[in-house]
């Protein structure tokens, strides 16, 4: 079968419903952008627009989605209309009643986030004394209620070392996925890098750990979102379809304002979902031309594993390096 | 017999561009293999069928797989026998991913 470059619409939609969030987490995204948000009936027909071009799944996300409280109502539209409904939380709100009101309006799949095993590391981190417990009860919550969990965890200078007792971790909390995401170094994720990412050498030793941990590993799903592994040997779970990012191929990003950008961490709006026709944004955008065809450049160039990294996650090198071409900056390979 | 059902949980749907592609190709004679006409995709895993795996896949909805042969051989241009042979490999390795689960008569 072959590689697409591009597709008639996303799969997927990661939609920011809002911005507000009850948490501080110094790694956050979208702390940062002040965008309003729209009101149900815009957002609802706005979700029906992307429907319409062939999009499959929603994921929310934020800020915090449960902090809109229209969430049941418009997951509910979104299940009705056949898309996969699925968000990202940090579980806070999350009892056993709210579980159950999202399993009927349709969620499928709740991600929690928690970047420690370890209670006090995951709350000074976030900022909120209570969090971590209140995260696990979520996730036991969720899945009483039939929906799918999976923990994710954003690799930073805090838990990089922890591999091992994260899966034990995930184990324990019964979960089908783990995910390891790579830090993006956007909004306050930039702030705050130089204390949080890690070296090349240091994301070379954590993902030979995590790639080690998923060849090995049956009863829990690793995923890692990061083309980079290419290097390793490794594929991304979306390699049979598109090579590197998935930015812009797979999937788009929408903001709580409705603009919308290649992914959640790259801050370059190619159109709004409510103004513009999503087909000709999809089709037409620039950006996304050029996210689709991208150059090697560096010491990409000679890489025997472009072909399948692409040069990596798009998003950091452009928050880096200024260029989306260049290499991505956590890459290993002839670094020191 | 065996029916074949596809797993609700797989998300998919066809291209259209790609898909009218393969179909003139196919008129014209032309080798479509290597012509993704539809995306697949379940927790973890993602695919991209060509026509006939298109058209096969469309089909699980509780047929066996000689009805799904049957009424695929008027539309490609394969002998029968060669048809069924792929369509068993194929569901064979659908089957394998979790994508669709045969279910006796
Ligand atoms: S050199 Fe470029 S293509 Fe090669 S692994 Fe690093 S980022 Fe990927």
């Amino acid at each position: 079968m072959k590689t697409v470059n591009y597709l008639k619409a996303p799969l997927t939609i990661n939609w920011a419903v809002t911005n507000r969030c009850n948490f501080n987490c110094q790694h956050c995204y979208s702390r940062t952008d002040p965008s309003e948000e729209l009101d149900t009936p815009t957002l609802v027909a706005a979700i029906d627009k992307t429907v319409k071009a062939g999009v499959l799944s929603i994921n929310f996300g934020g800020g915090e989605p449960l902090l809109r409280k229209d969430l049941l109502e418009i997951a509910s539209f979104c299940s009705g209309r056949g898309l996969r409904v699925s968000m990202n939380s940090n579980g806070y709100r999350i009892d056993r009643e709210t579980a159950g009101k999202l399993k009927a309006s349709g969620f499928s799949k709740v991600g929690i986030s928690i970047d420690s095993h370890i209670a006090s590391v995951h709350e000074a981190f976030r900022g909120i004394p209570g969090s971590h417990q209140k995260a696990v009860a979520a996730l036991a919550y969720l899945k009483e209620a039939g929906i799918k969990t999976s923990i994710s965890t954003v690799i930073c200078k805090i838990n990089h070392r922890a591999v091992q007792e994260l899966i034990t971790f995930a184990r324990q909390q019964g979960v089908q996925q783990l995910n390891f995401h790579n830090f993006k170094c956007s909004g306050l994720g930039y702030s705050n890098k130089d204390e949080l990412d890690l070296s090349a050498a240091e994301w070379k030793e954590f993902y030979l750990q995590a790639t080690a941990a998923k060849k090995e590993i049956r009863d829990l799903e690793i995923s890692l979102d990061d083309p980079i592994i290419a290097s390793l040997g490794m594929k991304t779970e979306t390699d049979s379809l598109v090579k590197g990012s998935i930015c812009g191929k797979l999937s788009l990003n929408i903001k709580s304002n409705g603009d919308i950008t290649p992914c959640g961490f790259i801050p370059i709006v190619i159109g709004n979902i409510v103004k513009d026709d999503f087909k000709e944004v999809w089709d037409n955008s620039q950006v996304l031309d050029r996210l689709r065809n991208k150059k090697p450049t560096g010491k990409c160039a000679s890489c025997a594993s472009y072909e399948d990294c692409l040069g990596g996650c798009s998003a950091r090198a452009l928050a880096l390096t200024g260029d989306f071409n260049n290499p991505d900056p956590h890459c290993w390979i002839n670094e020191p | 017999m065996e029916k074949v059902f596809r797993n609700p949980d797989v998300l998919w749907r066809e291209e259209d561009d790609p898909k009218a592609q393969a179909w003139e190709g196919l008129a014209k004679g032309e080798d479509v293999e290597d012509v993704g006409t539809s995306v697949l995709f379940a927790d973890g895993t993602m695919l991209s069928l060509n026509v006939l795996g298109t058209e096969i896949w469309k089909r699980c909805d509780g047929r066996t797989v000689d009805e799904i042969v049957a009424d695929l051989s008027g539309q490609f241009d394969v002998e029968t026998a060669v048809l069924r042979e792929d369509a068993v490999a194929f569901l064979a390795e659908l089957a394998e991913k979790g994508f669709v689960r045969y279910e006796d008569r």
